[in-house]
């Protein structure tokens, strides 16, 4: 599968670039940032140009996150309201929810480029909290141009060792997801011990 | 099951960073390996070599724009792609032994 999507952006070019960083935005596991190196050094070696790769890398993320923003919008707040009793009362429900917004811009903004596995979730969860679409293009837009910009680049300084580069940057994705969330559960630790032994 | 998750996380960033360096040290020194995705002229910018030698290696009209993948190449040409990989990995060892033109060997 990852062969023929490499190979159909080797032949194809831009239009495969497109539809494909478009259906991973919505979820589908698929390399996105090795795409994205390849892209660059095929725009050194010519085969491509790179302003419009930019372009259409940039468009094509953005049009799947709003489907999946679309879908957590219609689709999860339904989900979340069938699921009120299961998940907490009304109240807590409420409070996640100002927590999404509240975190919002910044979750939407690094997940586009920095820890893009979560992208798709940030997506879904930014809908279904009802985070202003607005902010969340906004956001979208910078991040995901940040994000194309950055390895289309990569991939031009590295034109000659792209699968290597992408190797070491998923392996750097997984290991930045693993320290943040080490970094919330050591917080929610430190915090729950400091609760109880501040208890009468 | 915090504590659990916790140690998990650490471990997990751990293997991935360690991996992450030992492929950064690896890329120095090891040639970009030969996939069937990738197009002739492809091979040739990631070995620093002509694309027209690596055409002429698989009996293909050289062709600079020519981005079919190894693997459509072997397709039409009938051939197993692991064989047409072998065919170029020759070409560029042969091409990296060859001195310029006007050298002595």
């Amino acid at each position: 599968m990852i062969e023929q999507l490499l190979a159909a952006l080797t032949h194809y070019g831009s239009p495969a670039l497109f539809v494909v960083v478009a259906i991973a935005a919505l979820g589908a596991p698929l390399p996105v940032t090795l795409l994205l190196i390849i892209t660059g050094s095929l725009a050194t070696q010519g085969a491509i140009n790179v302003w419009l790769a930019f372009v259409i890398a940039a468009a094509g993320s953005v049009a799947g996150d709003q489907v999946g923003y679309a879908v957590g919008r219609w689709g999860g707040r339904k989900l979340v309201a069938r699921f009120t009793g299961v998940l907490g009362d009304a109240e807590q429900i409420k409070k996640l929810d100002a927590k999404a917004k509240s975190w919002g811009g910044a979750g939407v903004f690094f997940s586009r480029w920095l820890v893009t596995p979560l992208g798709p979730w940030i997506n879904l969860a930014s809908g279904a909290a009802g985070y202003s679409w607005l902010q969340f293009t906004l956001w979208d837009l910078i991040g995901e141009s940040l994000g194309a910009a950055l390895y289309i680049w990569l991939g031009h300084v590295f034109s000659d060792r792209v699968q290597e580069v992408g190797a070491i940057l998923g392996d750097l994705g997984w290991a930045i997801l693993g320290l943040l969330a080490a970094a919330f559960l050591g917080w929610k630790l430190f915090f729950n011990r400091t609760t109880s032994s501040t208890r009468p | 099951m915090l504590v659990l998750g916790f140690c998990l996380a650490i471990a997990a960033a751990f293997f991935f960073s360690i991996r992450a360096g030992r492929t950064a040290r690896r890329m120095h020194w090891r040639n970009e390996s030969i996939q069937p995705w990738m197009s002739v002229p492809f091979v040739a910018h990631t070995h620093h070599t002509r694309s027209e030698v690596l055409f002429e290696a698989i009996h293909v009209p050289p062709n600079p724009r020519d981005r079919r993948p190894i693997r459509d190449i072997a397709r039409e040409e009938k051939l197993p792609v692991a064989e047409l990989i072998r065919q170029l990995r020759a070409a560029i060892a042969s091409n990296e032994a060859t001195p310029p033109s006007g050298q002595a060997p």
